[in-house]
This record gives C-alpha cells, sequence and structure tokens, in this order.
C-alpha cells in the first residue's frame, strides 16, 4: 500500500521540476538568448512628476523614472528659461526617485510650466495650471488634518451613538428609508471615489500602474472587512456573544472603512480637489452618523452602555480618519492616491453590501420607503456636489 | 554607490510622505549645483552676470574638449586653408573637409546627435581674400547625402545642391570657385530635407575680405545657430557657436578702447528671426559686410535666416557687457554672454 502511493508521488514531484524546469528554460532562452526584437529600440525616457511643493520663490519637485531606460536629467526650464537648481542624483535607474529644487519666483495664481531636458535632449514637461503655496507639514496643518478626520469620523459616529434610543424605536420602514438614504449616499461616493482615483492612476507613473494599485486597494480592503465580518461571527456564535465585545469588533471594522474614508479626504485636499473633498466631508459626516447606530445596535435597548465605553467606540471607529486624513493629505502622490482611492471604494463597497443585506422586512429596498431613501441620498449627494 | 542606495531608499520611503521627503532634502546627500546660486556671490566683477539674472541659466559646466572645440577659440580660429599660388600668381587655398555625425554637449550634459563638418559645429571659419581660388574637397563619412553649398559667386555645377555637386555616403566631391564679392558670409548643406541637414549643423562661416584690406581690429566669428534637441519642430536650446550661455560661462575677453569687428551669421532653424543686441555701445552695421562704408549705427539687428552682417564697436569703460538676441525668449533658452573689457 504505502508503496503503491509512494511511486505516484514520486513521478509527480518529477514531472513538476521538470514543467518549471521547462518554463525556466522558456524564460531564460526568450529573455537572453533569442531576444524577438525586430530592431534597436531606442531608450524611452519618462519621469514622472510625482509631488510637486510650492513654496514662496521655490519650486521643489519629486521625480521617478517611469520608464524602462536610465534617465539623465541634465537641464531644466521654467517656463521657457533655462533655470538653475538642486538634484540629489541626476541619473535615475529604472524607478528611481530623486527630488529637484529650484529657487524661482514663481507668480501666485499664474501658470507654472517645468521642463526636464534629459542628456539625450528630450523634454519632459510638468504644467501646473495655477501655482499657489503647498500646505506646510507643520502643527497647524497636522491639526487641520486632524481636526478633518474628528468632523467626518469621530463626531459623526459619536452622533450615531447618542441617538441611538431614538432611531431604536424608530418603525422598521422607516429605519430602512434611513438605511436607503445611506446607502444612495454611498452609491453616490463610490462612482465619485472611481472616477477620481481612476484619473489619479491617470497621473500616477505607468510602471506603477495606478489603475492596479487602485484595483488591489479596494480588492484586498473587501476581502478584509469580508473577513473580519466572517471572523466576528464566528466569533460570537462560539462565545456567547458578549454584547460590548461585539460593538467594539464592529467599530474596528468600521474603523477599518473610515482609514479609507480619511486616505480619500486627505488624499482629495492635497491634491487640490476642494469640491470632491468637501464633498467627502459632507457624505461621510452624514453617512457616518449612521455607522453609530451599526455599532451600538448589537447592545440592545435594555442597558445604556457607560459614557467611557460610548466614547471607546466612537473613538475606535472614528480616530482611523485622522490617520487616514494624515496619511492621505501629507503622503500625497498618484500612485499612494490611487491605492488609498482603491481602498475607500472597496470599504464602501462593502458597506453598501452589508447594509443592504441587513435591509430585510419592512426594511428591504424593495418596499417603497427606502427605495425613495436610495434616491433621495443620490439627490441629495448630487445638489450638494453643485452647492460646494 | 551605498550613498545611492541610501538615496533612493529614502527617496522612496520619501514618497510616502512629505516628511520623508524633508528627510530627503535636509540631509547631506544633496549634490549642491556647480553653477552658484544668486546671491551667494558678493563683490567681484566675475559673478556680475550670475547675479542679475537671479537663478537664471543652467547648471554644471559643458566638456568642450570632449566636443573637440572651445566656443572661445571658435570665435577666431579663421582657416586659410593649404595655402599656394597658381600659374597666373593667384592664390590658392585648399581645404579637406569631412561630413561625419557626432554628439555635441550643447548645453551642459545635453548631448545633440549633430551633423557636423570636421567634428564641428559651426564647421570650420573659410577665411579667404576677394579673387582667391577656393578648391574644398568634401568627403562624406556618414550615412546620409551632403553638399557644401557657398553664398557667394560660382558656377551653377559649383552649387553645392542636389544633382550638383551632391556627395553620397563614403563618396567625395571637389568645389573649385573664385572667392567673391566680399562681404560676411556662409555654407551649409543644401541636401533634402533642408531643415534637418542645416539644423543638423552643417554650416559655416565664409569670410571673404576686401583687396585693399580693412582698418586693423580684433576679429571674431558669431553663427547664430540653435538645437531642437527633442526633435518637434521647435529648439531648446539657442545660442553663439553652439554652446547655450558658453559666453555667461566664459565671458569674451577684449581690450579696452579697441575696435571690435564681429561677423554676425544668422542660421538658426524654425524661427523666422533672430537678432544680436550689445548692451552698453552702439555698433557701425555693414550689411553682409559687402561695402567698406557703415550703413547703420544701431545696438540691435534684426536677421532673417542666413542674413549675415559685419559689426564694429568699441567699449572704453572696463567692465562686463552683456550680448544677446533681443528675442528674450532666446535669450533664456542660452543666446546670451558677456564680454570682459579690461
Amino acid at each position: 500500500m504505502s508503496t503503491a502511493t509512494r511511486a505516484p508521488a514520486a513521478t509527480r514531484w518529477i514531472r513538476l521540476a521538470g514543467v518549471l524546469a521547462l518554463l525556466g528554460a522558456l524564460l531564460f532562452s526568450f529573455t537572453f538568448v533569442g531576444k524577438l526584437t525586430l530592431r534597436d529600440v531606442p531608450p524611452v525616457e519618462a519621469v514622472a512628476f510625482e509631488r510637486t511643493i510650492l513654496e514662496p520663490g521655490k519650486v521643489e519637485l519629486h521625480l521617478r523614472n517611469d520608464g524602462r531606460d536610465e534617465v539623465r536629467i541634465a537641464q531644466i526650464l521654467i517656463n521657457d528659461a533655462y533655470w538653475t537648481f538642486e538634484i540629489g542624483d541626476p541619473v535615475l535607474g529604472r524607478l528611481e526617485s530623486t527630488v529637484l529644487s529650484a529657487e524661482y519666483p514663481w507668480d501666485d495664481g499664474n501658470p507654472l510650466a517645468i521642463t526636464l531636458i534629459t542628456s539625450t535632449g528630450v523634454t519632459i514637461v510638468h504644467e501646473i495650471e495655477a501655482a499657489s503655496a503647498t500646505p506646510e507639514t507643520d502643527a497647524r496643518t497636522i491639526w487641520t488634518y486632524a481636526a478633518l478626520g474628528i468632523y467626518i469620523g469621530l463626531i459623526p459616529v459619536l452622533i450615531g451613538l447618542f441617538a441611538f434610543p431614538f432611531l431604536k424605536r424608530m418603525p422598521g420602514r422607516w429605519l430602512g428609508f434611513f438605511l436607503g438614504l445611506t446607502i444612495g449616499l454611498l452609491v453616490f461616493l463610490l462612482v465619485d471615489t472611481f472616477a477620481e482615483g481612476s484619473e489619479l492612476a491617470g497621473e500616477a507613473p505607468s510602471a506603477l500602474d495606478g489603475l492596479g494599485l487602485f484595483a488591489i486597494g479596494a480588492v484586498l480592503v473587501v476581502l478584509a472587512l469580508t473577513w473580519f465580518e466572517g471572523w466576528q461571527k464566528r466569533r460570537s456564535s462560539e462565545a456567547g456573544s458578549e454584547p460590548l465585545r461585539l460593538a467594539y469588533l464592529i467599530a474596528t471594522g468600521i474603523g477599518l472603512h473610515n482609514l479609507g474614508e480619511g486616505l480619500a479626504v486627505g488624499a482629495a485636499l492635497a491634491a487640490g480637489e476642494v469640491g470632491l473633498g468637501a464633498g467627502l466631508i459632507v457624505g461621510f459626516a452624514l453617512h457616518n452618523t449612521t455607522e453609530g447606530l451599526a455599532i451600538v445596535s448589537p447592545l440592545g435597548g435594555k442597558e445604556r452602555p457607560s459614557l467611557v465605553h460610548f466614547l471607546g467606540l466612537g473613538a475606535v471607529a472614528g480616530l482611523p480618519t485622522v490617520v487616514g486624513a494624515w496619511a492621505g493629505g501629507f503622503a500625497f502622490s498618484a500612485s499612494w492616491a490611487s491605492l488609498a482611492f482603491g481602498v475607500a471604494f472597496g470599504a464602501i463597497a462593502q458597506v453598501i453590501w452589508t447594509i443592504s443585506r441587513s435591509m430585510k422586512g419592512e426594511a428591504a429596498l424593495s418596499r417603497g420607503l427606502p427605495a425613495v431613501g436610495l434616491a433621495v441620498g443620490l439627490i441629495v449627494m448630487y445638489t450638494t456636489g453643485l452647492i460646494v | 554607490m551605498g550613498g545611492l542606495d541610501r538615496r533612493s531608499f529614502l527617496g522612496r520611503l520619501g514618497l510616502a510622505g512629505a516628511l520623508g521627503g524633508a528627510a530627503v532634502i535636509g540631509g547631506k546627500d544633496l549634490v549642491v549645483a556647480q553653477s552658484p546660486s544668486p546671491g551667494e556671490h558678493h563683490g567681484g566683477s566675475a559673478s556680475l552676470h550670475e547675479t542679475a539674472h537671479g537663478g537664471h541659466g543652467v547648471v554644471g559646466k559643458v566638456d568642450h574638449a570632449r566636443n573637440g572645440f572651445h566656443p572661445l577659440e571658435i570665435l577666431s580660429d579663421f582657416d586659410g586653408g593649404v595655402v599656394s599660388t597658381d600659374q597666373s600668381g593667384r592664390t590658392v587655398r585648399e581645404y579637406e573637409f569631412v561630413a561625419v555625425n557626432k554628439d555635441i554637449e550643447v548645453a551642459p550634459g545635453i548631448f545633440f546627435p549633430a551633423w557636423t563638418y570636421n567634428g564641428r559645429v559651426p564647421g570650420p571659419t573659410i577665411r579667404a581674400t576677394e579673387g582667391d581660388r577656393i578648391v574644398i574637397k568634401l568627403v562624406n563619412a556618414t550615412d546620409h547625402r551632403h553638399t557644401m553649398h557657398f553664398h557667394g559667386f560660382h558656377s551653377a555645377e559649383m552649387d553645392g545642391i542636389p544633382g550638383a555637386g551632391e556627395v553620397g555616403p563614403g563618396e567625395t566631391f571637389t568645389y573649385d570657385f573664385i572667392a567673391e564679392p566680399f562681404g560676411t558670409h556662409l555654407y551649409h548643406c543644401h541636401s533634402l530635407p533642408l531643415a534637418s541637414h542645416i539644423h543638423r549643423g552643417l554650416y559655416g562661416a565664409f569670410i571673404v575680405d576686401p583687396k585693399e584690406g580693412r582698418p586693423p581690429a580684433n576679429e571674431m566669428v558669431m553663427v547664430m545657430n540653435a538645437f531642437d534637441t527633442n526633435f518637434d519642430g521647435e529648439n531648446e536650446i539657442y545660442a553663439a557657436n553652439t554652446v547655450a550661455f558658453a559666453y555667461q560661462t566664459d565671458p569674451i575677453p577684449i581690450k579696452l578702447g579697441e575696435l571690435q569687428r564681429l561677423h554676425v551669421i544668422n542660421i538658426t532653424e524654425f524661427d523666422p528671426v533672430n537678432s544680436i543686441h550689445l548692451h552698453a555701445t552702439f555698433f557701425d552695421l555693414y550689411r553682409t559686410g559687402t561695402r567698406l562704408k557703415s550703413d547703420e549705427f544701431t545696438d540691435t539687428i534684426s536677421m532673417g535666416q542666413a542674413e549675415r552682417h559685419m559689426i564694429e564697436f568699441k567699449y572704453d569703460k572696463p567692465g562686463q557687457y552683456m550680448f544677446h538676441a533681443h528675442q528674450t525668449e532666446f535669450t533664456e533658452l542660452g543666446w546670451m554672454g558677456f564680454f570682459e573689457v579690461s
């Protein structure tokens, strides 16, 4: 018996090794031996402008080699004039990055065109439609982003938590209306996040594949949240469900989702997308209020948890928004922003899915009031977009 | 290379956050540009031009030795050829020109794939006296067809155009004509497509002196040219004698009170007009250099392609005096420099 099974197992291993060897030989011969090139291709020099920092009298560029070949940055033109500059290492290997800075009296609100000239005379242009000073990484800006996170994360969640007795007593179909409204808001945000994320993905270095990062962010966060949800359910069923612990678990899940929201808002504001940033703030603030409800729902209406726990739940769910806003705001580059928007997209999609599954009976979307709520949510978002 | 690795690692982290980015900037890895930034120089006339335009200019220096020519030398390296006298007593000047491809550093670190006569842009400055016989053997060491087309009197078969004196790869042709009329002239390749052949660098000065001579002066040649480094039909580099800002980096030394005679030739491709403006003086303008009397007294002259003039001027106060195209865009793209008068 044992000899009978061992022989096929050994054969399988040998076969697998053979397949791998053949695959390796194929790759080797393709890459090194019989290059299938019809002619010598001239070097493709590409440099991405990942981050542009404007200070009064100074321009700073974060550059990354975006092409296949090495790039040597020889000179720069600012608004069609050669300009002196400082650079870390003017030779950029594939995907290498460097920082270039120039003293230049740029004009507030006017266009600024920065042209890199490589050693082969190739020009790579970066145009800023309206120059304005980049927010500095000082205490004030850090606090501004933190405040932003508190506005859209912590406060709405706390409001939701405290509104819980009122919502708990609400008839099912009106609860459905509010859940539908939440979905409407989120669907609008989902589309907007996709549109902005794919636009940012286009600006990211092509070698880093912004759209790929967006997709990875979205899919991974959906997987993470789905796994978290399942784990949470398994835990609650086997441990006889301590209500408060469950509430914390939900708050953790929502906190992860809010981290994505913070990233989205921070990145949108850092990218100068003030309209989207404001829209996201309003949208997230509104819908985060409903998150409070989701968190306290397992606690039941009977006993009110202590104030410390209310604040604790709010912090777990809401404070990651602050962290997200910092990361999004200060780490802004098109690539990271693509990933951040992907994370936000996935988180929003997952929450829509979770909420819609929870809408049953009178609160189901097939009922009139929840559907109206969804429509109202969409219209509210569209209208706030017009106003903001 | 450890520093490089560390820098790229930091750089990547730096892109993850402005704080990281600030670390790169704050760190000691930054290579400070060789060209001084504005305001770093105090006193000393050598830095006058560096402070005059703020951070305007290029970073680093051109390796003239690698180029094989220096813009300061090209100003006055007149080439009289191999001189002999024929039976009739006429001076004969013989030259051998070789058309070769060469990468030329037209601004610090920027290499232009030039087509050249004798490995330099502009090509050698041919200098003769009115009535001399010019014999030029052109060898084509490139893989394109080329010619030498002279502005001056010559027969149809010596015109240096497709069908008359065009030289295929590996072939040779000998141009033979009498140098006239006297003046400031030029030669250039006339193979097709013409714009490519000219803008790639196949041109040079052709100076013919009048028989009676001219008053003694310090003679210089400036060929106003430009380079479309990315081949999009617009120039990225403008210069006099090829290298952008060359005479800003190395001002042209001239003597106080000495008569300066400058032959200015415009061969700029893609732009309809170029010009020269001298600071703090005026010049006598001899249009095309074909008359002995001044046509005009001015400080700025505009020229279309192949237009060229002889200008004469003096400086009677020491110091650095700027000259540049008065298309200010060209100035800021490299066509400017200084006379150092002492």
